[in-house]
C-alpha cells in the first residue's frame, strides 16, 4: 500500500505571474536543450533508470506495443506526450500528467503493477520541477502520428473501378460455354492444367438441386432430366430451380449467416417483435431477385425510403436484430458507455464486413493497422448506429395501428398499477381484480390487439448519462429524437472523448466524403455503399456467390477485401463478373445463371491425377470441388427421402428437436444465447457475429449424432415404412429404391451385393429391423453427406 | 480456410478442420514435428490440464480466505472516506461471523467453514487481489470465461484446445459439468470464431447415469454388434469407390481426405460410446473413494472431473449449481455455511485424490466465482456483488502452494496490492499450460484475437 509518510513536495508558494511565466519559459528552454551537462547527468543517473525500469516496457521504441501513444525515451516524445496530451509541463509537476499518473492521483495510474516508492516519486517530481531536462536523441524519430495516405490507399486493387475485361486468348478452345470459362481456361493454361470433363447428368442434377434449393432431386426429376435430350434441358432446369420458392429458402440461410440472424433476441428486451419477419423478408427478396443494391438499401434504411410500405419494415432486421449487451442501469455511466460503444462497434463490424468486405471495426482504438481506414472513419460510421434505435413497428399503416398502440399503452399502465398494488398489505384483491378485468376488456374490444410487430428502427439517438449528480446514482439511457455525431474516443474508450467526427462515408471510398444530412444517415450510407463504393460492393457479393457455388472464393477471405485479405486468383474474371453484375441491374439470379451455365462449374469433381498433384487446393479450378452438405441440407434431404418434409414457406420458428418438426431446418429456432446443441455440433455459425463462411469440422461428437441421434433413428424408421409401402418384401428392390431416394441413382452391382449381404436375415432381427439398420447406415454414409 | 488471412495455411487450423476430434494426439504430434510457430505448447508446460471449480453467483472473500478484523471495529458504519460503493445500495460494514484459523505450515488463515479444505492449504496459492470490470453476473461470467464482456469471443477452454488439442481422442477435450444451467449458458463455453470442435461439451450431471449425461452416447435401438456391422458396411461402401477408382487407368481421382476423415470420426464415436460410459461412470469408483468425496452434485462433479482429467480431458469446469447459488443478496450468513459444506469435503478429496495419483503436479485446479461480494450489508443481511476485489485460489499444476498473493484494502473491498485482473489470471493459466498468451492468436475479422485481448500479465510470483 502507499506509504502514508510520503507527502508531495510542498506546494510552491504564491508567486508572481511573471515568475511563473519565467519558469515555463525556462522549462521550454530546458526541454529544447539549452541546459548544462549537469542536468543531463542527473537525468541519466537518476531519472532515466527509473523510466527504463518502470516505463519503457510500454513507452519506448523498444516496446512491443506502444501504449497510449506515449514515448518516454526521447525528448520529443516527452514533450509531445501521448493520446492524453502532453506528459510533462516543465517546471510544474502539479500540472504534469506524468506526475499525476505516477502519484496515482488521477484516472490513469502508472506504473500498472504498483505505485513507485516515495524516493522514486520525489526524484521524478524534482526532475520535472527543475525543468525536465532530457538530452536530445541522436536521431529524433518523426512523430508516429502519421496521417494515412488515402490517395495511396485508393490504389489498392479492390477499390479500383470495375470494368468488363477483354476475353483472354484460349487458343481457339471450344471448351468455354460462357465468358467466365475463357478467363478460367486461360488461367489453367498458364498453369499447364486442363479442364476436367463435364460431370455426368445425374451428378450434375444433384449438384444443381443442392446448390439452388438445398434439397436433393426427386427420383422423378432424375428420370425426366436424364431422358430429356433437348439441348436446352439443362438451361431449363436451371431456370426452373431458380424460380422455385425453395431457392429463396436455401439462399436466405446463406444470407442469414452473414446477418447473424436470431429468432430470439435478448431476454431483457421488451419485445413482441417477431424475428421471422426478417427471415421471411430475406427469403422473399431473394426469390423475387430484388436487385442487390436495393437489397442493401432496404436492410439499412427502408424506413427512410419514400416508396416504403409498412410491410417492408422487417428488412431492418439486419440492424434491429443486432446483438444487444446487458446494461445494468444501477452502474455508473462510465461502465455503461463502454457497453454501448461495444454495441456500436458490433454494428460497424457487421455492416462493413457484410457489405464492403472491410474490417472497419479494427479502427475503433487506433487507425487501421493495415488498411486505409482511420479512427475518424470508424466514428463517422459508428455515429450512424448511435443515431438509430432498435424498436418494434407495426406491419400496417400508422393510422390503422393507432388504436392498438393506445390500447397497449393503457394495458401497460394498468399492468404497472397491478404490480404496484400487489406489494400492498393487505392485498387489495378487489382492486386487482377490477384492473385485471379492465385489461381483459381492452384486449377483447381492440381489434387486432395482438397484431404482429416487426423488429425495425427509429431515428433516435442514444445518450448515456448519469441518472443523478454522482456516478453512484447510476445511469440513464436517453433516447433523443435527433441524430448525433460521435467524438473519436481515444483508444476506443468512450470516457475519453476526442474530436467530434461528422457522420459520413469512409474516406478511402469517397473522394471527399460529405457529412450525411438526412437523419441518422442510414440511407445515405446505403447509397454510398452501392454508388461510391459500387465496385467494391459488387466484387464482394459476386465473390460470395462464387464461393457458395464452388466452395472457395476467387478471393478466399470473403469478408476481408483489405490488404490482409487474399488477392483474387482470377482478378480479370472477378472484375468482368462484377462489372456485368452492375450492368445487369445487380441481379443475383443472373449471376447464378452465368456460373451454373459455365463449363467450369459443370466439371466433374473426379479428375485426372495431374489436376490434384499440380493444384491440390484447386485454385485454378481444373475440376469441381467436392462439397459436404450443411446440417440443414442433410436433415432436409432426409425428410425429403421419407416424404415427410413440410413444404410451407415462412412463419414462426420451431424448436429443431420438437416432436413432429418436419419443417425445413431453416425454420429451426436460432437462439443466440441458447443455441441448439445439435446445430452447434454441426458447424452452424455463431449467431452473435457476422459469419463470412462456415468452417466445416469433422468431430467425434458429430459421429455420435450420426450413430445414435434420434433424428437418424426416426428417419430410418420412416424410410422403412415408405419402402414397405412402395416395394414390400423385395430386398433388392428396396435397396434400389433407397439408392434412388438418397443418392438419386441406382446402386451398382457391388453396392447391391453388399446391401443384400447386410439384409440377409440375422439371428434376432426381423427383416424390417435389418432394413432400418441398413437405411440408417446409408443416411450417414459419405454418399449421403457429400455432393460430387 | 476458417480464418480470414492470406498467409500460408496454418497447420493448427488445417488440423482443426480435417483432424477434427479424431485424433488430436496424433495431430499434436504432427504439429510438433513440423515445428510451426503456432503449434503445440510454446514452451514446456507445467500443467497438462485444468479443473475449474466455478462458484457461480460470486462467493464472499471475507468469509473464506481474506479475513478483515477491522470490520469488527467499524461494524455497522461506513467510515468517512472509505470507498465502498457498488451498484445496489448497501448499508454499513458487516463483519463475517465466521472464524479464521491459521492452517498448515504456511499458517495461512482459512475460514472455519472449510475445515477439510484447510488441511490442504500448503498446496494452495490463495489469490486475494482479483478484480474484474463489471459487477453484473452475465458480463462477469463472460469475462471470467471468455476474457471479455462482449459475448462474441471464444471461451478460455476453446483457446486451450486450440492451443494444445486434446489428449484423448475418444472423449471431448473440454467438458462443462453443471447440475443445471449457469446464467448465460452456452456462450460461456462456445468456440465463437474458432472451429466448432473446440467448444465445450455441456453435461448436466444432476443425474449421474452416463447415458443421460453425454448427448447421444447410447443407441436406444442398436446393440454394439449391429453398430459394428453398420460401420463395416460404411467402410465397405467407402472402400468400394476407392477400388473402382483404382481399377481404371485413366481413372479420375477423387479427393478422399474428407471422406476418410469422416469415417474415422465415426469409428472414434463408436469407441467413445464405451470409453465415455466408462469415463462418466461413477459406479466404477470404490465405495471408499465415493465416500471420500461425499454426496451431492458438487461432489459428483469433482469426482467426474478427476475421472476425466485422468483420461486426458484438457479442461473440465464444474459449476457449483443451477443459476447462481452463491448470489447471496439476503440471508447471506445462513446460506454460506450450507454452500461451504457442499464444497469443502469434495474439493479436499479432489486435491488428496489427485495428489495420491501423482496428478496434482500437472493438473491445475482453479477455484472461484465470477466476482466477490461486498463487506457492506445489503438488505441488512445480504451482500452485493463486488468486482473491485475478490479471492480465488489455484493448486497444483505448477503454482506455489502455501502462499497468498495480493491484498485488498482494510475492509476487503478493493484489490490494492499486487492487483490481479482476470486478464492476468488468464495469462497465468495459459502460461502454466505452456502457452504464451500474446502468441496464442487467431486471425479473424481482420485482426489477431487473443484470450487476453491487449492485456494480461503472467503473475510469475506464484509460479513454482
Amino acid at each position: 500500500m502507499a506509504d502514508p509518510a510520503f507527502l508531495p513536495p510542498p506546494a510552491t508558494p504564491a508567486m508572481s505571474r511573471i515568475a511563473k511565466r519565467l519558469i515555463v519559459l525556462l522549462g521550454l528552454l530546458v526541454v529544447h536543450g539549452t541546459v548544462n551537462a549537469d542536468d543531463y547527468e542527473t537525468f541519466e543517473r537518476k531519472v532515466r533508470p527509473l523510466l527504463v525500469e518502470h516505463c519503457y516496457e510500454c513507452h519506448s521504441a523498444g516496446a512491443k506495443t506502444l501504449h497510449g501513444g506515449l514515448r518516454l525515451d526521447t525528448a520529443e516524445g516527452v514533450r509531445q506526450g501521448g493520446d492524453s496530451g502532453s506528459a510533462v509541463v516543465a517546471g510544474k509537476p502539479d500540472e504534469s500528467l506524468l506526475i499525476e499518473t505516477v502519484r496515482y492521483d488521477g484516472d490513469i495510474q502508472m506504473p500498472p503493477d504498483g505505485k513507485l516508492d516515495a524516493d522514486d516519486l520525489a526524484t521524478l517530481t524534482n526532475w520535472v520541477r527543475q525543468g525536465a531536462a532530457f538530452p536530445p536523441s541522436e536521431q529524433t524519430e518523426q512523430a508516429r502520428h502519421g496521417a494515412i495516405d488515402f490517395d495511396e490507399g485508393r490504389r489498392f486493387w479492390s477499390f479500383q473501378p470495375v470494368q468488363r475485361q477483354p476475353l483472354p486468348d484460349v487458343g481457339g478452345s471450344d471448351w468455354p460455354q460462357t465468358r467466365l470459362d475463357s478467363f478460367v481456361l486461360a488461367a489453367m493454361q498458364r498453369q499447364g492444367l486442363a479442364p476436367t470433363e463435364r460431370a455426368d447428368r445425374v451428378t450434375l442434377l444433384r449438384r444443381l438441386c443442392f446448390d439452388l434449393t438445398g434439397l436433393p432431386p426427386t427420383p422423378a426429376m432424375v428420370g425426366d432430366f436424364v431422358q430429356d435430350e433437348s439441348p436446352d434441358a439443362y438451361r431449363r432446369l436451371v431456370e426452373r430451380l431458380l424460380d422455385s420458392p425453395q431457392y429463396g429458402e436455401k439462399w436466405g440461410r446463406w444470407w442469414l449467416d452473414m446477418a447473424r440472424y436470431t429468432d430470439r433476441t435478448a431476454s431483457w428486451l421488451y419485445q413482441t417483435g417477431q424475428s421471422h419477419f426478417y427471415r421471411d423478408w430475406v427469403v422473399d427478396a431473394l426469390n423475387q431477385d430484388m436487385p442487390y443494391d436495393d437489397f442493401v438499401r432496404r436492410q439499412l434504411a427502408t424506413d427512410l425510403m419514400p416508396e416504403t410500405e409498412p410491410s417492408d419494415l422487417p428488412a431492418l432486421g439486419f440492424i434491429s436484430l443486432s446483438p444487444t449487451y446487458w446494461k445494468e442501469l444501477k452502474l455508473p455511466c462510465e461502465i455503461i458507455k463502454v457497453i454501448v460503444a461495444d454495441e456500436w462497434e458490433e454494428r460497424v463490424d457487421a455492416v462493413s464486413r457484410t457489405f464492403l468486405g472491410l474490417t472497419v471495426a479494427c479502427a475503433r482504438c487506433h487507425d487501421h493497422k493495415f488498411d486505409p481506414i482511420s479512427t475518424e472513419d470508424y466514428y463517422a460510421l459508428a455515429g450512424i448506429f448511435a443515431s438509430c434505435r432498435q424498436v418494434e413497428r407495426p406491419l400496417v399503416p400508422e393510422e390503422e395501428y393507432e388504436p392498438v398502440r393506445r390500447a397497449r399503452e393503457r394495458v401497460a399502465e394498468l399492468e404497472a398499477e397491478i404490480t404496484k398494488r400487489k406489494r400492498e398489505k393487505p392485498l387489495p384483491t378487489e382492486t386487482i381484480e377490477k384492473l385485471t378485468a379492465e385489461i381483459q376488456s381492452i384486449k377483447a374490444s381492440t381489434p387486432q390487439y395482438d397484431m404482429p410487430m416487426a423488429n425495425a428502427l427509429s431515428e433516435e439517438s442514444l445518450f448515456v448519462v448519469r441518472a443523478g449528480k454522482t456516478a453512484q446514482d447510476g445511469t440513464k439511457l436517453e433516447y433523443r429524437a435527433q441524430s448525433r455525431d460521435l467524438p473519436a474516443f481515444i483508444r476506443g474508450n468512450p470516457n475519453r472523448p476526442g474530436n467530434i467526427v461528422p457522420r459520413r462515408f469512409l474516406t478511402v471510398l469517397a473522394e471527399q466524403p460529405e457529412p450525411y444530412q438526412n437523419g441518422s444517415g442510414r440511407l445515405e450510407l446505403a447509397e454510398s455503399i452501392v454508388t461510391e463504393a459500387a465496385p467494391l460492393t459488387a466484387r464482394v457479393i459476386v465473390n460470395r456467390i462464387w464461393l457458395a457455388h464452388f466452395g472457395t472464393g476467387l478471393v478466399d477471405t470473403p469478408s476481408n477485401f483489405g490488404t490482409q485479405g487474399s488477392r483474387p486468383s482470377h482478378p480479370e474474371l472477378l472484375d468482368d463478373l462484377a462489372a456485368h453484375f452492375i450492368d445487369s441491374g445487380w441481379s443475383l439470379k443472373q449471376l447464378h445463371r452465368q456460373i451454373l451455365l459455365s463449363a467450369t462449374w459443370q466439371q466433374s469433381s473426379s479428375a485426372a491425377a495431374e489436376s490434384f498433384q499440380r493444384d491440390p487446393e484447386n485454385r485454378w479450378l481444373s475440376r469441381m470441388n467436392q462439397r459436404r452438405l450443411t446440417f440443414e441440407e442433410w436433415r432436409d434431404s432426409m425428410l425429403m427421402a421419407t416424404d415427410e418434409l413440410t413444404q410451407v414457406i415462412g412463419g414462426p420458428s420451431i424448436d429443431l428437436d420438437a416432436n413432429g418438426n418436419r419443417r425445413r431446418t431453416l425454420y429451426a429456432t436460432v437462439h443466440r444465447r441458447d443455441m441448439s446443441p445439435t446445430l452447434m455440433v454441426h458447424d452452424f455459425p455463431d449467431p452473435t457475429q457476422h459469419s463470412p463462411k462456415r468452417t466445416p469440422t469433422i468431430t467425434a461428437l458429430q459421429g455420435l449424432y450420426a450413430l445414435n441421434g434420434p433424428l437418424l433413428l426416426n428417419q430410418s424408421q420412416s424410410l422403412v415404412t415408405r419402402l414397405e409401402r412402395e416395394v414390400p418384401h423385395d430386398p433388392a428392390a428396396q435397396i434400389d429404391r433407397l439408392y434412388w431416394l438418397l443418392f438419386s441413382r441406382p446402386p451398382d452391382d457391388r453396392e447391391l451385393r453388399i446391401g443384400m449381404q447386410f439384409l440377409k436375415p440375422a439371428d434376432n432381427d426381423s427383416p424390417a429391423t435389418r432394413l432400418q439398420q441398413y437405411a440408417h447406415a446409408l443416411l450417414v454414409s459419405n454418399q449421403a453427406l457429400f455432393v460430387e | 480456410m476458417p480464418n480470414e488471412t492470406n498467409s500460408t495455411i496454418d497447420r493448427r487450423q488445417l488440423l482443426g478442420q480435417l483432424g477434427g476430434g479424431m485424433g488430436m494426439l496424433g495431430a499434436a504430434h504432427l504439429l510438433a514435428s513440423e515445428s510451426s510457430p503456432n503449434a503445440g505448447p510454446h514452451f514446456p508446460a507445467k500443467a497438462k490440464r485444468v479443473i475449474h471449480l466455478f462458484m457461480n453467483g460470486g462467493p464472499y472473500q471475507g468469509d473464506l480466505f481474506d479475513p478483515k478484523p477491522l470490520l469488527e471495529k467499524y461494524a455497522g458504519t461506513r467510515p468517512p472516506g472509505a470507498d465502498l460503493l457498488t451498484e445496489r445500495p448497501t448499508g454499513g460494514l458487516l463483519p463475517s461471523p465466521f472464524q479464521f484459523r491459521r492452517r498448515g505450515e504456511s499458517g495461512i488463515p482459512v475460514s472455519e467453514l472449510l475445515p477439510k479444505l484447510s488441511q490442504h492449504i500448503d498446496d494452495i496459492c490463495v489469490l486475494r487481489s482479483l478484480h474484474a470490470d463489471n459487477p453484473n453476473h452475465g458480463p462477469a461470467l463472460l469475462q471470467m470465461n471468455n476474457g471479455t464482456i462482449t459475448p462474441t469471443r471464444p471461451s478460455m477452454g476453446a483457446w486451450f484446445l486450440y492451443g494444445l488439442g486434446s489428449e484423448n481422442a475418444n472423449l471431448p477435450g473440454y467438458v462443462v459439468l453443471c447440475p443445471g444451467r449457469p446464467v448465460r449458458f452456452s456462450i460461456l463455453w462456445n468456440s465463437a470464431f474458432l472451429p466448432s470442435e473446440y467448444q465445450g461439451t455441456y453435461i448436466n450431471h444432476s443425474t449421474i447415469d452416463p447415458e443421460k449425461m453425454l448427448p447421444h452416447l447410447r443407441n436406444v435401438r442398436w446393440d454394439r454388434q449391429t453398430q459394428r456391422e453398420q460401420l463395416d458396411l460404411l467402410r465397405q461402401l467407402n472402400a468400394e469407390t476407392t477400388a473402382a477408382q483404382a481399377s481404371t487407368h485413366s481413372a479420375p481421382h477423387r479427393d478422399r481426405s474428407m471422406l476418410d476423415a469422416r469415417l474415422e470420426s465415426m469409428e472414434t464415436a463408436f469407441r467413445m460410446q464405451f470409453e465415455g460410459s466408462e469415463a462418466f461412470d461413477l459406479n466404477r469408483e470404490t465405495k471408499q473413494t465415493r465416500a471420500a468425496y461425499g454426496d451431492g452434485h458438487f461432489a459428483n462433479g469433482c469426482l467426474l472431473a478427476r475421472r476425466l482429467a485422468e483420461r486426458g480431458v484438457r479442461f473440465v469446469q464444474v459449476y457449483y449449481g443451477n443459476g447462481q447459488p452463491w448470489d447471496t443478496h439476503s440471508g447471506h450468513d445462513g446460506t454460506v455455511p450450507k454452500l461451504c459444506k457442499n464444497i469443502d469435503q469434495p474439493i479436499a478429496a479432489l486435491i488428496a485424490d489427485l495428489k495420491s495419483r501423482g496428478m496434482l503436479e500437472d493438473t491445475l485446479i482453479v477455484w472461484g466465482g465470477e466476482f466477490g461480494r461486498t463487506p457492506t450489508s445489503e438488505n441488512g443481511n445480504g451482500r452485493d456483488h463486488n468486482h473491485h476485489g475478490f479471492s480465488m485460489w489455484m493448486a497444483g499444476g505448477g503454482v506455489k502452494g502455501g502462499m497468498t498473493y495480493g491484498e485488498t484494502d482494510d475492509f476487503g473491498f478493493r484489490a490494492m496490492v499486487d492487483k490481479m485482473h482476470v486478464h492476468d489470471l488468464h495469462a497465468t493459466i495459459l502460461h502454466l499450460l505452456g502457452l504464451d498468451h500474446e502468441r496464442l492468436t487467431y486471425r479473424h475479422a481482420g485482426r489477431d484475437f487473443r484470450l487476453t485481448d491487449v492485456h494480461g500479465r503472467v503473475v510469475d510470483e506464484i509460479i513454482a
